[in-house]
């Protein structure tokens, strides 16, 4: 799975905080430890029911994609569901034999492609047809989805893992009694995932590809949006580029596995009705076999920066759309408090400017939305501002409409009672996320990965709590500026030219 | 020295272990198989107090102290199967501005101040077969949330504004509901199954929208939101006996009540099988969906069929058309089948997924094989136990959370289901066995019944569709515009509507001779202008609503049925095929434009009949139907009648040479007009009134 982008601004803002008093209940709740390899575990006990839910987060997401093999660390995602030496195969050794068989004939492929026009058609179809062979023989001793059988069969819901572009996660939950399968089976496929049937499941990523983003006009608007954004820096390419999923191998997979999946680079996470000593006991029989690897690589590439507004159009039959962006700096940075805050007072529930005038006022659009972190939670992102035009209405008046309120922002100060009411859902919204194991599991790996500390989902509402409407002011003043904008817009497909 | 106090430490440590002192750490296992699990711990099932107010209304409480919260939801018998059909979406509105509107003491903008200015919320809702309101609010709210879910829930406004609003959002929801191919995908196969014409088919359209007003939601409100109507359940930070007391205050003066709703629609429409298109030009995947009506969820087989279905298409990633046509064909991303049970009204049994467009015909073969197999031979002792085993194991993800349990027992009561139901269910799945799997797929799989539909771009399906060897039919996509508004209408208009009407009778032959006609039938010759002058030979035969048409065009005889409740067949060179629903809807809109049968729209309680203009009578139905006879002043015949098309053109008939046919006046030559250019001409050679057709005469198949 990859992840949807645009989660809805209720949800970009769950993804944080409680008083200081909140924080010291709930610390009594989490233990954490760290393993001689490096691999970091967070506890949550929560005693509600008899289950556990558990979370693999993995700090590589589609900006770590090395260049010409966008669309690499999800394709690694879908691997890890393909089971182990030991399980999910008819015949080890054999199917071991095969698999470097058809590398081998992939490598002698990919030579001869590489000679371009000197290289020969004839030696190319010779090859492309013993590589198909070779795939076939491999594929012949798979005991099919061995790893998720188990895992259902034990009583597991919610087997799935997405990618996005700052990590891999992988999760399910299970009874609380059989919480050492989890150990058992985690601690073996990532130990060394096994690049079984890589080449029909790349179709399958293809597959996916055609579904989220090329037979979806707000997925082709989004990856215009993003690709227009950033022209440097590397989360621009989001689920990948066709051509590279179509292309990717097997041995690129591995050597992205074996540079980032290493345990200083991951966090486990298990919330549920579990009990610590139990879970260190557990950990310290699995997990040591993980080999510990240096820390790989940050994403070195700053997005230059951007001399002038930049405007796209996206042809599609389909209604029309609207998407905005403002480059905004990274999450770790102190100006992040008084944009999440100002997107709250735009766009959250029906008192957020932008509903209340362009949706219930203006009747120029059906939808009018903001969201402070249109990407990830680690590099310097967008501000995102999206409108569905009414029908009849036009995304030329939507977008005049938009940037009225959005230099009204800059020139008016918000009232208190409307900072008070953001400030306010941001707490209760965290304490109605505390009623999912999962939920919450997901949130304590993201914050330990991205902020060094599970404790920041907390902490992150004093910065919140701080924000003054002066603060909305002038963050709207310093990052919604002309030069600094993308829009995207759909436009009617013109007739006659061409398909 | 080192290695030896080493290895006199490990000897301690495992004299320790014999003394029956804490044990090393065991090492760790190697296969999944090696593990042993203790017993899960018993749910722990929360205590939930019940009881009736004294004005009827059922109530459920569930103390919960884990978060400072308190969330309830009043669930009410509505649903928008009862909608009247040219109000279809009255229930969509109604759900939203019932919180919108505001309440007689607060606006809708008061009310969203005040809730989210406390993080809280109130929301209504109306579903297919049931409707809602609900809150959710930090406890220290709770006095102030609960009084005004009261009064959203008792003394809705509905005030105008917020109805526009409403009605703009959702005219917006119909421009784009074409626009994602799943979502096309979803609703047009609900609607093939269940039937486009039918309360569980239809859908909202600009012109059954407009139709709604602020008073049609006040009725909604006074008729379906009694107390006696609904199951009101809290969950939460509060003390029972207080919230008790609290809500018997609250609703202590709310005693409307009104009688009982009526029981659901039955579902009754048999769609034809066969392959649907819905074509999609901007995708380049096609989205498909299989299968036919399933049933209920009390049916003694309904465990077998989950059973079967999660071996077929299950969640996870363990089901045959996972291995089948997502591993090992790399084929789709998604696939999964469904046996869609519902609680009290047949649900459908079908697999969806999306494919690239070339391997289209490919993958739904595929499919078809598979669902075959499940047919015809026994599953795997290894599949049933996975299937059950997934189902009994995960059982407890039931009962996780308070707010699950509640809202099944709720459920449960709301649909007259028992309270253990879960647990035989839960009983039931342990006794599958693989010989019930296959009896089930056998008796609950019919393919012959299939509908499958693609929505995609055919142009690039790798194969056509005829390769499936079923008839393929396709799928109008195209959205209705708004007709032309109604004309005005009094007490005035309407005499006179029906002055038109009877004089048009009178010189047509008399009411009395067109009250007598049991059926119909003509022969013609009509000229399609607008393909270029294609000559064809119509035989139409009627006895109403029952409908023949057969024609002879240039490559062979084309023969049209419609068995007036909403199905038929056509009959072409290419073999016979089910009827598709634009040609039920058109079969339909030609009974309604008969002229011998508009002519008496006066005495039909189901049609309105108002003059337009002094001289111009509009007759109208409930289904949306709409036409315009002017009058011919000197004959008080009609001279032409002016209706919208199936597209959204207008069309009108112009009649011409008005001679004697079975002491009648008829017209015997009629010109077409599209969009006021000429399209075709029908000239009658022969009309037969009264000839003593029969309706199974008329289904018979060439």
């Amino acid at each position: 799975m990859f992840q949807p982008w645009f989660r809805g601004v209720l949800l970009a803002l769950a993804a944080l905080c409680l008083a200081a008093q909140d924080l010291k209940e709930f610390e009594k709740k989490v233990t954490e430890f760290t393993l001689g390899n490096g691999l970091h575990f967070i506890v949550l006990e929560r005693k509600e029911a008899p289950v556990v839910s558990l979370v693999t987060h993995v700090n590589v997401g589609s900006a770590n994609d090395p260049a010409g093999k966008t669309g690499l660390a999800h394709m690694l995602e879908h691997m890890a569901f393909k089971d182990t030496d030991s399980l999910g195969t008819t015949n080890w050794p054999e199917e071991k034999k095969w698999l470097a068989q058809v590398e081998a004939v992939y490598d002698k492929l990919e030579s001869e492609k590489n000679k371009g026009l000197r290289g020969s058609a004839e030696t190319v179809r010779k090859l492309e047809a013993e590589l198909r062979a070779a795939i076939e023989k491999a594929n012949g001793f798979v005991d099919k989805e061995a790893y998720s059988k188990v895992i259902q069969q034990s009583g597991g819901v919610g087997i799935n893992a997405f990618t996005s572009t700052d990590a891999t996660v992988y999760f399910y939950s299970l009874p609380a009694n059989r919480v050492e399968l989890w150990f058992l089976l985690t601690s073996q496929v990532f130990r060394q995932p096994i690049m079984r049937e890589f080449y029909k499941e790349r179709d399958v990523v293809r597959e996916e590809r055609r579904m989220r983003m090329e037979s979806s006009s707000q997925g082709k608007m989004l990856e215009a949006l993003i690709q227009t954004s950033f022209l440097g820096h590397p989360q621009r390419s989001l689920i990948g580029y066709a051509s590279d999923i179509e292309n990717l191998r097997a041995k690129d997979s591995e050597a992205l596995f074996k540079q980032y999946y290493v345990p200083s680079n991951m966090v486990m996470v298990l919330a549920g009705e579990v009990d610590p000593k139990e879970v260190k006991r557990l950990a310290d029989q699995y997990f040591p076999a993980l080999p510990a690897g240096p820390a790989p690589p940050r994403v070195i590439t700053v997005e230059p920066p951007q001399e002038g507004e930049r405007r796209v159009a996206v042809e599609t039959p389909s209604q029309p759309l609207l998407y905005m962006a403002y480059k905004r700096p990274e999450p770790s940075h102190p100006d992040d408090a008084p944009l999440q805050v100002l997107a709250g007072a735009l766009s959250s529930g029906r008192t957020g400017v932008l509903y209340k005038e362009m949706v219930e006022q203006k009747k120029l659009s059906l939808v009018a939305a903001a969201d402070s972190t249109g990407l990830g939670s680690k590099y310097p992102g967008i501000f995102v501002f999206i409108a569905a035009p009414a029908v009849g209405r036009t995304t030329e008046e939507n977008e005049k409409a938009m940037l009225e309120i959005i230099e009204r922002v800059k020139k008016e100060k918000f009232e208190d009672a409307v900072l008070e009411r953001v400030k306010n859902q941001v707490r209760a919204r965290l304490i109605r996320g505390l009623d999912s194991n999962m939920g919450m599991a997901q949130q304590l790996a993201s914050n330990y990965i991205n902020d060094g500390d599970w404790r920041r989902m907390f902490t992150r509402i004093q910065d919140i709590q701080k924000v003054t409407a002066e603060d909305l002011q002038r963050v709207a003043t310093t990052y919604f500026v002309e030069k600094a904008r993308t829009a995207v817009y759909s436009k009617k497909p013109v007739e006659g030219a061409g398909k | 020295m080192k290695a030896a106090a080493v290895l006199l430490m490990a000897s301690l440590s495992s004299g320790q272990t014999t003394a029956g002192k804490p044990k090393p750490a065991p090492l760790a296992a190697k296969s999944y198989k090696e593990l042993k699990y203790k017993p899960l711990k018993e749910i722990r099932m929360p205590e939930i107090v019940s009881f009736t107010m004294a004005n009827g209304m059922k109530v459920y409480l569930l103390e919960n102290h884990e978060l400072p919260l308190v969330r309830g939801s009043a669930r009410v018998r509505v649903g928008n199967v009862h909608d009247p059909a040219d109000k279809t979406g009255l229930s969509d509105v109604f759900g939203q501005v019932m919180r919108t509107g505001g309440t007689k003491s607060r606006t809708g903008d008061q009310l969203n101040e005040l809730l989210e200015g406390i993080a809280a919320s109130v929301e209504s809702n109306v579903g297919e077969t049931s409707g809602s309101v609900s809150f959710n609010t930090l406890s220290e709210h709770t006095g102030t949330v609960l009084e005004i879910f009261k009064d959203v829930l008792t003394e809705p406004e509905f005030r105008q504004d917020k109805i526009d609003v409403v009605k703009t959002q959702m005219r917006g929801l119909i421009s784009r509901r074409n626009d994602q191919a799943g979502a096309v995908a979803s609703r047009e196969f609900e609607r093939l199954l269940y039937g486009p014409a039918t309360p569980w088919g239809r859908q909202m359209e600009y012109e059954t929208l407009e139709r709604i007003e602020r008073q049609d939601l006040i009725h909604y409100h006074q008729r379906y939101y009694f107390p006696g109507n609904m199951i009101l359940s809290l969950h939460g930070d509060f003390v029972t006996s207080t919230m008790r007391e609290k809500l018997q205050k609250l609703f202590a003066d709310w005693a409307v009540k009104q009688p009982p709703v009526p029981p659901l629609p039955p579902v009754t429409h048999q769609a034809a099988p066969g392959v649907y298109l819905a074509e999609k030009k901007d995708v380049n995947q096609t989205f498909f969906q299989i299968g036919h009506l399933g049933g209920m969820l009390k049916d003694k087989d309904y465990p077998a069929l989950e059973v079967m279905a999660d071996i077929l298409g299950g969640a996870g990633f363990t089901s045959r058309l996972v291995k089948k046509v997502r591993s090992e064909m790399g084929l789709v991303y998604a696939v999964g089948a469904h046996w869609a049970a519902q609680y009290a009204h047949p649900g459908m049994f079908f697999v969806s997924g999306s494919t690239k467009s070339a391997s289209t015909v490919e993958t739904i073969r595929v499919i078809r094989e598979e669902i075959e197999r499940l047919r015809t031979t026994e599953v795997t002792e290894e599949e049933l136990q996975v299937a059950k085993e997934s189902t009994l194991n995960s059982f407890v993800f039931n009962f996780d959370s308070p707010a699950k349990i509640l809202a099944r027992l709720v459920n449960d009561e709301y649909h007259g289901y028992p309270k253990d139901f879960i647990f035989q269910y839960q009983k039931a799945v342990a006794a599958v066995t693989r010989a019930d799997v296959l009896r089930v797929a056998k008796e609950s799989l019919k393919p012959g019944n299939f509908v499958i539909l693609a929505v995609g771009k055919p142009e690039d399906f790798g194969a056509p569709l005829t390769a499936l060897n079923l008839p393929v039919n396709k799928v109008d996509l195209t959205i209705p515009e708004p007709k032309a508004a109604m004309a005005k209408m009094d007490a005035g208009t309407l005499a006179r509507g029906r002055q038109i009407l009877q004089s048009i009778q009178t010189a047509a032959g008399g009411a009395d001779k067109l009250a007598a006609l049991k059926d119909y039938a003509h022969t013609a010759d009509v000229t399609i202008l607008a393909g270029g002058g294609m000559k064809v030979k119509q035989d139409v035969r009627m006895v109403p609503p029952v409908i023949r048409l057969d024609q002879q065009l240039p490559f062979g005889k084309l023969s049209i049925y419609y068995d007036g409740k909403g199905g038929g067949w056509m009959a072409g060179p290419q073999g016979t095929a089910g009827l598709p629903p634009q040609a039920a809807r058109q079969a339909q809109d030609e009974l309604f434009r008969l002229h011998v049968t508009l002519w008496l729209s006066d005495r039909d309680p189901e049609r309105t009949v108002n003059a337009a203009e002094p001289n111009v009578v509009e007759i109208s139905d409930k289904q949306g139907n709409r036409i315009r006879l002017t009058l011919d002043e000197k004959t008080n015949l009609p001279a032409k009648a002016q209706y919208r098309g199936a597209g959204t053109a207008g069309m009108e008939v112009l009649y011409d040479d008005w001679k004697e046919a079975g002491g009648l006046r008829l017209p015997h030559k009629m010109k077409l007009l599209q969009g006021g250019k000429p399209a075709a001409e029908l000239l009658v050679l022969e009309y037969k009134l009264n000839s003593g057709l029969k309706a199974e005469e008329l289904a018979q198949k060439p």
